[in-house]
């Protein structure tokens, strides 16, 4: 996970510089953690061997336990930069690995093209999205909301709500199980998408839009920005991310069902704010978002090798608390450096762009 | 003598370290109309919010009918008798007339019952006391700008105010509701309340005021009974100067036509049938009162409300501006009118709203070239003048004028063919404005057609090549750049007869 | 009247529903099976009336449902160690209403955006729930389901209190002052503040009455049945935004009223029987519920853009 922040020459800005901080504070958390973790999780059994927290195999675990939602996270950033957001990517998550499953099973479509044709579904299901939000301007929130609704919905009704297609090829299923040069085979895979959003929101044009439709759609429209375009841009993006990752789950768990991916945007919205991005738009980074979700990540299966979580056999919940809690704790943390940095008045709730419950 | 109903003494006011008032005094008796007068940005409004409770002053001291009052919320001021007719009216979009005076009006438990009938009936027996032709259970959403106004008077006369606060009422009013808007105010006036009227139009400060209290730059100028002033002098207090010529007009015969507007209109925001010409080199003002269209007309021209009739011709060429990314590729610039909201952003660095508008040229396959950025920030910062820190300085750090010119760089920079600049120098101060009128000569003198909105009539004299007056949602009349003052003001209140005289 | 053209059109796609069904499936209009219908959907019918109040003052709550959970389970322990009705109740009331007193307090309190406060609230709720009760059911003691009486009575007990309780905040909403401040507020809140109300402190209150309501219905939901389910609210929030929104009531905040909602809810109510007794998979109801709440989304989209300004 990279650390370096890529925000290179550019440091008086006071959102830049408190960004930094942000990402520099939950770099330490992380460390903490990690160390608590690799300390309090790890044993020798009897035989000497070591296991817990502190093996190589259980760090491979969480790299390919966070994939997906990690995917989801990186994906919704650009969403959440344009003071966005999109509830449906679970749901589409669950469609998606539905239609590649029956595409490939009952349809007998050969993997390479199912797996194509699933991408492509998740960039329209997106798509259907970027139409009602950016060209008839409805709140991201309520749209997504029926969307969310409708993408489980229809995975149910093609399943019937209880087929699950198994018995995938070997490989396609080492996608999800196999190490390549060392390391699980999807971490490579949600590194380049990592990497091409890095450079999407970090290194081209159309991040610097998105950042300023986030802090200003008007101000973004008079400057002559196709401000349209590049919101449905983000949304599209979303879709096509959520049917990768459904892709990765399917091979990780070797199997497609209606539920797959349910509760999913919740924790990579979590990993996005707890990234240090602005829920209001405009301020945030991928390298974030990346901290995030393996703060997220290690928490989770760090406490599944507590001892004492062992014995209580919560480490699901506990871990879920705790994220829920960190979420608070980070939004409570952005408002402390948002009253900092108060300079002008908030702007006034009813901008033209309905912008649905940010607060007046 | 009795304390007078509102007094005010050595208000400061400052908001991010720019100082909106520098210790303003000012009182109200009762049964006097007080204009209140000053240029954009001199301060009335800041003070107008202090009275009425949405702003807290950082000094001074705020007396009501001799009473020292402190920490004065809108809900107080409510209370004390303090009612105000906002410029834009602070209304309740979703609910009914009827229920917006209510809202205002009522006060007692939360958990009372609401006397609909009773609500209806008050709402009703206000609006035919001020002759508005409103039904009470219009949703207010429905009505236009004007209407809404009436029914803030409404409020007001219900509210039973001891101080009325009236912000550029008659701004949008048609003629005949500004007569009846006027015997209002005389009617308010005879009943011992205290109006404190804020309007440009100096005519009507002297038909209604008793005194006018000048402010410029945050400061007041002054306070003199109306019948010991004429024109001129008040002219003179709220400018400040004389009008020395900022830049003398180009000797340069003007060159090619370069924007041609024909019958230009638009229903939505009420531009109907403009015409006109640009020359390159060339400083055409657009003068008129508020409200006459002057800004709507740029929205069409940079594509931002599409036009629905007429025709634009860019050097010979006719276009269509869709949008403004449209009107962007045409070489259409526009420096908005609110520059905080969509002038620059104000979150983004000095560099970033630079280069805007410029993405296609400096980011060509759309990667960043940060080196690139910065040196063309760096060239205008120093070219304009820009007092920042650094690029990376946030835009909402500056001062007003060092924003707009961060505004007009991010236009520059995409080397336009046509600049529309809508309220240039509204809210900078003394010295920005200077440099700012400086800037648009040269750039005229470089041969750039420049279409100048101002409602700063001694701007509009001092800049333009040629002046065209804007009422009613036409361009009514294109005057030389000599033209008088009077003239300018009386075509832009449709009374040419005066003009001529 | 045009006002309440949203109102008049989904009480009309109910009303074509019901006719479809008298003529394709009149199957689906048998007394008990209908009451039962009705019996369920009583608890959502009282937080859908909470939730209107929440969007009519441009705020959401999608922390319901983790909150309606948590009340089910409090609510089913204290009665299975025998705490009589009479405290299980504001038991139940108080402990949603305090929830919700967090939410408003960081919604209102910090002005913090009610949509990621209330989703950071529902993942704590439900975690904290499911670490506690790891997922055991809770057994309730013989005489709380149906209050103690007959099967009938319970249920008609339930349906009326639900529709009582609806009426009065519709009532409220429209003939009490505090009812027109959360129109209000929701419409313009600098326009509030400007008016002498106080948008925070009210925006707090339909928090901590959208949490009163919520715990309510979790123990209206606890009566039906012998045990407590550890997970009886999921998918609730969601359930019952879309009647809020399919009722008319505005996202955006100050427009629409509860019988909308009550309308709305109806309609995504009897989809499901709906779909048996048509004979369409059952499975079709979460799709038809989403493409119901765009639908209706579209449809306000464009009518606020028909009258151009």
């Amino acid at each position: 996970m990279t650390v370096s922040s890529p925000l290179g020459h550019t440091s008086s800005r006071d959102w830049k510089a408190l960004l930094r901080c942000h990402e520099m504070l939950l770099l330490y958390v992380l460390v903490a953690e990690w160390l608590f973790f690799y300390f309090a999780g790890t044993s020798t059994n009897r035989r000497g061997v070591l296991i817990g927290f502190g093996t190589l195999d259980r760090q491979f675990d969480v790299l390919r336990h966070s994939c997906e939602i990690g995917l989801l996270a990186l994906a919704l950033t650009p969403v959440i930069l344009t003071g966005g957001i999109d509830l449906s990517v679970g749901s589409l998550l669950g469609l998606c690995a539905i239609v590649f499953g029956k595409l490939w099973h009952d349809g007998g479509l050969p993997i390479p093209l199912a797996a194509t044709l699933t991408l492509a579904l998740g960039a329209a299901a997106g798509g259907l999205n970027a139409t009602l939000i950016s060209a008839l301007r409805l709140p991201p929130l309520i749209v997504t909301l029926g969307t969310y609704s409708l993408f489980r919905g229809l995975a149910e009704a093609i399943t019937h709500g209880s087929v699950t297609y198994t018995n995938f090829p070997a490989g396609f299923l080492a996608l999800g199980q196999e190490r390549w040069l060392g390391l699980p085979a999807q971490a490579w895979l949600f590194a380049a998408v990592a990497l091409c959003l890095w450079a999407l929101v970090h290194r081209t044009t159309f991040g610097r839009s998105f950042r300023a439709i986030g802090f200003s759609p008007e101000g973004a429209r008079y400057a002559g920005l196709p401000v349209g375009r590049n919101l449905a841009l983000v949304y599209v993006i979303a879709g096509a991310i959520a049917a990768l990752a459904a892709l990765i789950y399917t091979a990780r768990l070797g199997q497609a069902k209606a539920d797959a991916g349910t509760g999913y945007e919740l924790f990579a919205i979590t990993a996005v704010v707890l990234g240090g991005t602005s829920i209001f738009g405009g301020t945030g980074s991928i390298p974030g978002t990346l901290l995030g979700v393996a703060a997220i990540a290690v928490l989770k299966n760090g406490l599944a090798c507590l001892p004492v979580v062992m014995r209580l056999n919560a480490a699901e919940e506990m871990s879920g608390l705790l994220t829920g809690a960190l979420l608070l704790l980070a939004l409570a943390g952005s408002v402390m450096s948002r009253m900092v940095s108060q300079r002008h008045p908030r702007r006034r709730p009813r901008a033209s762009r309905p912008s649905p419950h940010l607060p007046a | 003598m009795t304390a007078p109903l509102l007094q005010l003494r050595q208000i400061t006011k400052s908001f991010g370290g720019a100082p909106a008032l520098r210790g303003v005094d000012f009182d109200l008796q009762a049964g006097e109309v007080h204009a209140l007068l000053g240029e954009n940005g001199a301060g009335k409004s800041t003070l107008i919010k202090i009275v009425t409770g949405a702003h807290q002053p950082d000094g001074g001291t705020l007396a009501l009918a001799g009473r020292e009052i402190r920490a004065l919320a809108p809900a107080t001021a409510h209370q004390l008798g303090i009612a105000c007719i906002y410029q834009q009216p602070a209304l309740f979009p979703d609910l009914t007339v009827a229920e917006n005076i209510a809202l205002r009006l009522e006060s007692g438990p939360g958990l009372r019952r609401i006397n609909w009938p009773a609500r209806h009936a008050r709402a009703a027996h206000l609006l035919t006391r001020i002759g508005a032709q409103i039904s009470p259970a219009q949703e207010v959403r429905t009505l236009s700008m004007p209407g809404q106004q009436l029914v803030e008077i409404a409020c007001a006369l219900g509210a039973g105010a001891r101080i009325v606060i009236m912000d550029e009422p008659t701004a949008a009013l048609t003629q005949e509701e500004q007569q009846r808007l006027y015997a209002i105010v005389h009617d308010l006036r005879r009943s011992g309340i205290g109006v404190i009227y804020i309007s440009h139009r100096l005519e009507e400060i002297f038909a209604l005021a008793d005194r006018v209290t000048v402010l410029r730059d945050g400061a007041s100028v002054g306070t003199h009974p109306v019948a010991a002033l004429n024109e001129t002098e008040l002219i003179r207090m709220m400018v400040g100067r004389e009008l020395a010529p900022i830049a003398a007009p180009s000797a340069a015969p003007p060159g090619a036509v370069v924007l041609s507007v024909r019958g230009l209109g638009c229903t939505a925001s009420g531009v109907r049938d403009v015409t006109f010409d640009l020359r390159a080199g060339e400083i055409l003002a657009l003068a008129g009162l508020v409200g006459a269209g002057r800004t709507e007309l740029a929205r069409i021209l940079f594509g931002l409300t599409p036009a629905d009739s007429g025709s634009i011709t860019l050097h010979g060429e006719q276009v269509a501006l869709r949008s403004p990314a449209a009107a962007v590729a045409q070489g259409i610039a526009y420096v908005p009118e609110d520059r905080r909201r969509h002038g620059i952003i104000l979150e983004l660095p000095v560099a970033h709203n630079i280069t805007l508008a410029l993405h296609r040229r400096i980011f060509p396959g759309t990667w960043l070239r940060l080196a690139a950025e910065r040196a063309l920030a760096l060239g205008f910062i120093r070219d304009l003048a820009v007092k920042c820190s650094s690029p990376d300085t946030a835009g909402g750090n500056l001062s007003g004028g060092n924003q707009q010119k961060v505004a007009l760089a991010r236009w520059l920079a995409t080397q336009p063919r046509v600049l529309m600049l809508d309220e240039p120098t509204q809210g900078v101060d003394v010295g920005a404005k200077v440099e700012i009128h400086r800037i648009i000569r040269q750039l005229a003198r470089d041969g750039l057609a420049v279409l100048l909105l101002s409602s700063d009539l001694p701007e509009v004299l001092a800049m333009a090549d040629r002046i065209g007056v804007m009422r009613g949602g036409t361009l009514a009349a294109i005057l030389p750049g000599a033209a008088e003052a009077r003239t300018v003001m009386a075509a832009a209140l449709g009374r040419t007869e005066q003009g001529a005289a | 009247m045009n006002r309440y053209f949203r109102e008049f059109s989904v009480a009309g796609a109910l009303a074509v529903l019901l006719v479809a069904l008298a003529i394709f499936a009149p199957g689906f209009y048998q007394p008990q099976p209908l009451l039962s219908l009705a019996t369920r959907e009583a608890p959502t019918l009282v937080v859908a009336g909470g939730m209107a109040l929440v969007i009519i003052c441009r705020q959401i709550d999608i922390s319901v449902g983790s909150l309606f959970s948590v009340c089910s389970v409090g609510a089913g322990l204290l009665a299975a160690r025998h705490w009589p009705l009479a405290l299980v109740l504001p038991a139940a009331v108080g402990l949603g209403a305090t929830l919700g007193a967090v939410n408003g307090l960081l919604v209102a309190g910090l002005r913090l955006p009610s949509i990621v406060v209330t989703l950071a609230m529902m993942v704590t709720l439900r975690q904290g729930l499911n670490l506690v009760r790891q997922g055991r059911f809770v057994d309730l003691p013989e005489g709380l389901q149906w209050f103690g009486l007959s099967q009938p009575a319970g249920q008609w007990l339930l349906v009326l209190a639900a529709l009582a309780l609806l009426t009065a905040l519709a009532w409220g909403m429209r003939h009490l002052a505090v009812g027109r401040f959360v129109y209000a507020i929701g419409s313009d809140a600098e326009a509030a503040r400007l008016a002498g109300l106080r948008p925070r402190w009210g925006t707090f209150l339909v928090f901590v009455l959208l949490g009163a309501l919520t715990g309510l219905a979790a123990l209206m939901n606890v009566v039906q049945s012998p045990q407590v389910q550890p997970l009886s609210g999921s998918g609730l929030e969601l359930k019952v935004i879309a009647a809020v929104v399919v009722g008319g009531v505005a996202i955006s905040g100050g427009r629409g009223n509860l019988w909308g909602a009550f309308a709305g809810l109806l309609l995504l109510a009897c989809i499901a029987p709906a779909l048996t007794h048509l004979r369409v998979e059952a499975y079709w109801e979460k799709a038809i519920q989403g493409a119901i709440i765009l639908l209706a989304v579209v449809a306000d989209g464009i009518r606020s853009r028909r009258p151009a300004r």
